[in-house]
C-alpha cells in the first residue's frame, strides 16, 4: 500500500436499500423480519470497489483480512430508500510486512442527514 | 433486560453456499471467500467465511433475542479467528449495562477446532436503544 493516499476521500457512490436484496440478506444472516443491521456492509462494499481498484492505493485485496469493524447508526435503514456512500482513508499503517488500512464510511440519506458511521480495518498480509 | 443478563446462544453449521451466498448479498467478493486455490495459497485449507458474515451472525443473535424492532445504536467487535466450511459458529452475549434507555451487549462468536476455543468475533459489542416496547428475557 502507499502510504501517501492516507487522507484520500473516494467519489460519493449511489445506493438504494433494495428490498429484494434485504430479504437475500436475512436469508443468509438468519433474521426473521427487518432491515439487519449489518446490512450496512452491503453499501460499504458499493463504495470500497473503488478502493480495492484504486491504483494510487495499490492494495492487494486477495492478501486481505478484516481486522475489525464497527457501525454506528443515527437511524436504522428504510427499505427502498436512497443512500449516499462516501468513504476516506483515515490511515495507513506499515507494521513489517502487515499493512493495515482503516477506512470511515458515512452513510447519507435523501434528506442529506447522516445514517450511519462505519469504520473497517483492512489487514493486508504479505 | 436486565444486567448480567446471559444471551440464547445462536449456533450453526457454516456451508460453502452461505459463504458464496453472503459474498453475493454484500459484495464482498474477496477470492479468500471464493476460491479454494487462492486461500489455499494464503495458507488456510480453504476458503474461509467473510468476517462480516461472522459478525452477522453476532448481530442476529442479539435482534433475535431484544426484537426486531430495537434499534440497534452501534455494533463493533475484532476478528480473531477465521472460520472454514464446515465449522460450528456460536454466538453468544451478556448484557453488560443499562444506562437510561440504552443497553450494552457484550457479545461474542466462538468456535470450537481441535479441543480449542477460538474467537471469531472477540470484544463484540452492541448497544441497543430500548424503546417504548417492553421484552421479556428469551426473545420477542
Amino acid at each position: 500500500m502507499n502510504p501517501s493516499a492516507q487522507g484520500k476521500i473516494y467519489p460519493d457512490v449511489t445506493f438504494i436499500v433494495d428490498p429484494a436484496r434485504v430479504a437475500a440478506f436475512r436469508d443468509v444472516v438468519g433474521q426473521r423480519d427487518g432491515v439487519p443491521p449489518t446490512f450496512v456492509s452491503a453499501a460499504e462494499f458499493a463504495a470500497f470497489q473503488d478502493v480495492i481498484d484504486d491504483p494510487a492505493l495499490a492494495l492487494d485485496f486477495s492478501k486481505v483480512l478484516h481486522g475489525s469493524q464497527e457501525y454506528v447508526y443515527e437511524r436504522a435503514l428504510v427499505e427502498g430508500e436512497r443512500l449516499t456512500v462516501r468513504t476516506r482513508i483515515e490511515s495507513i499503517r506499515q507494521r513489517g510486512e502487515v499493512g493495515f488500512l482503516t477506512l470511515v464510511t458515512d452513510l447519507t440519506g435523501s434528506d442529506g442527514g447522516l445514517v450511519c458511521t462505519t469504520r473497517t480495518l483492512m489487514v493486508e498480509r504479505t | 433486560m436486565n444486567v448480567d443478563e446471559e444471551l440464547p446462544r445462536l449456533t450453526r453449521v457454516v456451508t460453502r453456499d452461505d459463504i458464496r451466498a453472503y459474498a453475493d448479498v454484500s459484495g464482498d467478493r474477496n477470492a479468500l471467500h471464493l476460491d479454494d486455490d487462492v486461500a489455499r495459497q494464503e495458507g488456510f485449507d480453504g476458503v474461509i467465511a467473510h468476517g462480516m458474515f461472522t459478525m452477522a451472525h453476532m448481530a442476529t443473535c442479539v435482534v433475535a433475542w431484544a426484537g426486531t424492532d430495537t434499534f440497534v445504536e452501534r455494533i463493533s467487535g475484532h476478528f480473531r479467528a477465521t472460520v472454514g466450511v464446515g465449522d460450528t459458529i456460536v454466538a453468544g452475549g451478556r448484557v453488560r449495562a443499562i444506562e437510561g434507555d440504552r443497553a450494552t451487549v457484550d457479545a461474542w462468536v466462538q468456535v470450537q477446532r481441535d479441543g480449542q476455543t477460538e474467537w471469531p468475533v472477540r470484544k463484540g459489542e452492541v448497544v441497543l436503544k430500548i424503546g417504548g416496547v417492553r421484552r421479556s428475557a428469551g426473545g420477542p
